[in-house]
Parts: structure tokens; sequence; C-alpha cells
């Protein structure tokens, strides 16, 4: 929970012009007493510990950063490493910020805890956090998520927390985080909401960012113990960007290191249909922060397309659009085929399914492993297991299971 | 002098209550909206809230998002909402027309409100920002256009203040926790809440979200300026959208002003 490295966001939460609080009134004081909350506890030493001993006991932290042999080998280039946040309880990153954002809740008296997934994984995170306190807790998801990520979905319900199935808009992500948002409005004062990602008004990107971070950090002293350098990039794939924040962030200060988000490219990004609002969008407001958005030349936002659930998110955290803009961090995009591929190459290869968001970081490989020469060293973000796709993939592979 | 801020005064003077109805553009359709624009105005209303469409609504209950998502199916933009208030202005160039809306759609749309052609509109409420800010904090601006703020049960003492302050045209108090349209209105809460904000407006104050009956106007009305009524018109629009029939509203919006008079 480093936040001194660069001092972004500033006191209104912007980093640069992206960022703010773009809420309804109602929920401006809730903003206010989180940020007061969070910044009395963010340096508060019994707070760290208890964040510290809950990721290193429940979560199982520090995750490993593994060597992949057979990756390596089949570029015949760099070495590449695996940041292994598909071992943590639960099988994704998503759970390093839950285990904050719930004590954050804890501290501050709150008794029912609410939350927004897509792919299901914070659905998973934040369910498994609440039921661990005991806490009331219902997950809003859009009702075509809960049709592709039916497994999660029942893990959600095992947790004890109740599932909102949304069915307005496009009934994915954005609308799940409407509707939650909805749901915060009217029972503001007992309710806390853990935004799963580096989006929504601040200080949500900040907070989510700064719990995330705790992957940057251990890499730093990993790739100092493995290799005794930094690495010569981190590749992370980017929907709102919280395992990609997580990541870079501590690394922002080493200029040695390339920062690369993989975001969804859909059928391409040349089509539109995507989810790629860094490639192909515009700066606009949604869910209460200005920063890159896939919008219409009316202003409406843009329906998604990606194979995974996770990306399929037509907006990302303001601190990448900050990135994107002053150029410290690249963004690229690779296509729903390419991800599919990389699912199953990277399955064969190394003995690890990874989740379908994580394969968009992997299938970038193709193109950055020419940039880099036999002494280079690169880290891939496993940002999750794939166990939760498997249906999706066996039923574009025309397999019954 | 704005119609709006003219309007206001005019019922003050009266020591009459003000009638606010919103609709949402372009539900069922464009055509429709103009004729009950017209009809609301003939039934009382004195001022009309034009809800400008928006994929992600935040703070719409599901009566007034459904109303949306129609209005977007019909291609709705802000460019045609300012030709419709164009239209209407043929007819009526008396009543003031607040467009509410997010501001997304604002910003995108920047040089509609900084034209303003004709100068049709009175008035623009965002629903997504901070009290204390309005659009000419996001680089959009028209000197003819006032900005109405938004104020809320949760919103402390010291900013009802600067928020009270920096509103024009009206303050509007958000009568509940929630989203519009839904039920659970504290009148102790909502006359404290306002007498403080009175305390510090240089524009009436009025209250909405969360009105339905007759009797939920005229207890408001008794402790503000004037209530606005919006999810009920709304779901009457949708009910009658298929028979164009739409004589309940008359009869409904009747009964209200009656009741607040």
């Amino acid at each position: 929970m480093k936040s001194d490295n660069i001092n972004l966001p500033d006191k209104n939460g912007f980093f640069g012009e992206y960022g703010g609080k773009f809420v309804p009134e109602t929920l401006m004081y809730a903003l206010e007493e989180l940020e007061t909350t969070y910044e009395k506890l963010k340096n508060n030493n019994e707070f760290k510990k208890q964040f510290y001993k809950d990721l290193s006991e429940f979560v199982g932290r520090p995750s490993p950063l593994y060597f992949a042999e057979r990756l390596t080998k089949h570029y015949g280039t760099g070495s590449i490493w695996l940041k292994r946040e598909d071992l943590n309880h639960t099988g994704a990153h998503k759970i390093n910020n839950t285990i904050g954002q719930i004590l954050l809740a804890k501290y501050m008296g709150k008794k029912r805890i609410i939350a927004e997934t897509g792919a299901g994984q914070h659905g998973v995170a934040t369910a498994t956090v609440a039921a661990r306190l005991g806490l009331e807790c219902h997950i809003y998801m859009g009702s075509e998520d809960v049709q592709r990520q039916s497994l999660n979905v029942y893990r959600i319900k095992l947790l004890g927390a109740q599932v909102h199935s949304v069915d307005s808009g496009s009934a994915t992500l954005k609308d799940a985080l409407n509707e939650a948002l909805r749901d915060w409005v009217t029972n503001v004062d007992d309710t806390y909401y853990i935004i799963g990602s580096v989006t929504g008004p601040h200080p949500y990107p900040m907070i989510v960012r700064d719990f995330n971070s705790v992957v940057g950090e251990e890499l730093i002293s990993q790739s100092k113990e493995l290799f005794n350098s930094m690495p010569d990039a981190i590749v992370a794939c980017v929907g709102g960007g919280s395992n990609a924040m997580g990541a870079f962030y501590p690394f922002i200060k080493f200029n040695e290191t390339r920062l690369i988000g993989v975001e969804a490219g859909g059928e391409g990004v040349e089509t539109g249909e995507h989810a790629a609002p860094l490639n192909d969008g515009k700066p606009g407001v949604l869910h209460g922060a200005l920063s890159y958005l896939m919008q219409d030349d009316s202003g409406q936002v843009k329906g998604t397309k990606s194979v995974s659930a996770g990306l399929d998110y037509p907006g990302v955290g303001p601190e990448h659009s900050w990135l994107k803009d002053s150029g410290r961090a690249e963004y690229v995009a690779v296509s729903d085929d390419a991800a599919l591929k990389a699912f199953h190459d990277v399955s064969e290869l190394e003995g690890i399914i990874p989740a379908l968001e994580t394969a968009h970081a992997f299938a970038y490989l193709d193109i950055l492993m020419k940039e880099f020469d036999k002494n280079s060293n690169i880290i891939v973000n496993v940002s999750g297991r794939g166990d939760k796709d498997i249906n999706t993939v066996a039923n574009i592979d025309g397999i019954k299971i | 002098m704005n119609r709006l801020t003219n309007t206001l005064e005019n019922l003050k003077n009266k020591s009459e209550k003000a009638l606010v109805a919103y609709l949402v553009a372009g539900d069922p359709d464009i055509e429709t909206t103009l004729e009950l624009m017209m009809m609301l105005v003939d039934s009382g209303v004195d001022i009309i809230e034009i809800g400008v469409p928006f994929t992600d609504p935040i703070a719409e209950g599901p009566i007034i998002q459904k109303a949306h998502d129609r209005a977007l199916k019909n291609n709705v933009t802000l460019k045609s909402i300012f030709e419709m208030a164009q239209k209407y202005r043929e007819n009526d160039n008396k009543t003031p027309l607040v467009l509410m809306g997010y501001l997304n759609t604002f910003i995108f749309n920047k040089t509609l409100i900084e034209d303003n052609k004709n100068n049709v509109i009175d008035s623009v409420l965002v629903v997504d920002i901070p009290g204390e800010l309005n659009l000419r904090d996001y680089g959009v601006y028209n000197p003819n256009i006032n900005t109405i703020s938004l104020i809320s049960p949760t919103t402390k003492k010291d900013r009802i203040k600067s928020i009270a302050k920096n509103s024009s045209g009206f303050v509007y108090y958000v009568t509940l926790r929630g989203v519009t349209g839904a039920s659970n209105l504290d009148v102790n809460e909502i006359s404290n809440n306002v007498e403080e904000i009175k305390k510090h407006a240089s524009v009436p104050t009025l209250a909405g979200f969360g009105i339905k009956s007759p009797e939920d106007a005229k207890l408001l009305s008794q402790h503000s300026d004037g209530v606005i009524i919006g999810s009920s018109i709304v779901q009457m629009i949708e009910e009658g959208s298929q028979s164009k029939e739409f004589d309940r509203i008359r009869t409904y919006i009747t009964d209200i002003k009656k009741a607040i008079s």
C-alpha cells in the first residue's frame, strides 16, 4: 500500500485531466466518508498489519514469479516470467482488493456489502470476504454474464451471497455497475460498495490500485532475487484495469521497465466490435469518472464485444488514461481469436489454464517477443485461472461437456 | 429575462407553488412528446423538465430507465431535442424548458448548449455532478442558460451552503435516498433540510423524487416552493403509448395542481 511513488490522484481525485467524482449528489457524502476513512487508515500500522496478515494467511501471498520455460523456448528470445495471481485463493487477483476493502467496511461499521461483477471473479472475491465476516452481501451481474459465467454464479451463491441478474441496457458489466450504484444511492447509510476495478468515482481508483499494488511490490523484490534486475516489460490485460494497475503502479518510477496493457480487441479494433476504449475511444464520463470511453457520435456509451466477460466494458480506469496520454504505458489490443489461441497454447505449453482475460496478455507475446533479445526478462501478469471459462471455450470449439 | 427566473418570480409574487413535470424526450416518439408538453402546460404545469436519454442513467429507477431505453431506440439525440424545443416554441414562448440529463451528453454536445439557437432552452440540470459544480466547470457555458443544482438528504450542512449559493433558477431538493420513483419520503427530514437550504439560497427550492399522489404533492408543497413530478407521468405515458390516450395524465396533473394551490 505504498502511495508515495507519485502524487496522483490530486485532492479532487484527478490523474491529470482524468478521474474525478461524477455522481449523484446523494453519494457525495458516502465518497467523502470513504476517503476520510481510507486516508486515516492507509498509514495506520495496525490496519496494514491486518491487511498483510490476511493476504498471507487467507489468500496465500506472496504469489510466485515463475519461469515459463517452454513458453520462453517457444519464442526463443527473452525469458518469460509469470506472476501467478491465478494461484491466489478464489483464483484471481481480485481478492487483493476485496481483502482491503472489507477491512475498510468493517472499520466504518457497515452491515451490508454490495458489488458488481463481470466474469464473476470479483463477485466471488467479494462474497468470500463478506462470508468471512458474516456480512450480508449482494452481487449485481449482467444477465448475459450470468449465462456465460454460470460456474461463478453458483460459487457466489454457495458463499451465501445473493446474485441479482441485471437485464437493463446491454446486460453486461456496465449495467451491473449501474444497478449497484442505484442500490448504493438507496441504501447509502448502511451499505459499503466494493468496486472491483480501478474505475468509478474518486477515491475508488486510488483505493483499488493501492490494494492491488501488492502485486507490483512483490515483483520488484522477486525480480531482483530471480534475475537481478528490473524487468524489461510487464504485460497485463486491461478491462477496467485493476490487475494491470496493481502490477504497473510500483514500476511507474522505473523507466527501464516497459508497461504494456492489452485490451480486448473483440472482432478486431478496426471493426468497431471490441472493448478497447484506450485504442479506439474518446474521453467521456461513465460511472463517476472521466476517462477514455467507447461512445457513438452523439455521446451515448457504445455496446462492447469481447469473448471475455471480465474485459467486456466500454470504459477504463482513469489512471490508465493518464498513463496512456503521458506515454509511460503502452496500450494495445488483441482479438478474440488471438486470445482463444493463446488460451490453448499456454494450457498446453505451461500446464496453466489462464482466464480468457489473461489469455489476451499472453496473446500479445506473439508480437512483443520479437522486440526483445535473449538477455531480456518479460513478466506476464497471470491475473486469473481459466476454470470459469471452460464452458465458453468448449462451446466455441463445438464441444459439449 | 430568463423564462425560468421569470416564471418562478411571478409565482412567488402570487404566493403560488410551482408545478414541474418531467418526461423523456422521444418517449414514445418526438411528435407525441411535443403533444404531451402542450397538454401538460394546458393542465396547469408551470415548468417542463425534458429528460435527455442516456445509455447509463444511474440516478433513475426502472420506470424512467425504460423510458430512456425507448427514446434511444428512436435515435433521440441532444440535437433532435433542440429541434423539438424549437418546434415547441412556435406555440409557447413562455413556459420554461429545463434539460435534465447526464454529464457525458452535455460535454460531448457542448456547442449545442453554447449556441442554444433562438434561445429555446432556459436551464440545464446535470444529475451526475457534485452540487458545487456546474456545467461551466466542465467547459460548457451559456450565460442565458441557468444551471440547477441538486441537494440531497445526505448533503452535509457546510456543503448545503455552498451548493445553495451556486444554484441558479432553483435548487432541486432530492426528497429521498434513492433513485427516481422510489417511495420512502421522510417529511420531517425534508422540512428541516429545505429550511436550511432556504437560509442560503437566493432562488426558490423545489422538491422532487418519489412524489406520486396529490397528497404527497400537497404535503411537500407546504415545505417548499414547488414540486417536481416525474416517474408517475412517465409511467402513464408508457401505459398510454399504444392507444395514444393520455387523458389520465390531464386528470392527474389537474388534481396535483389543485392539491398544491
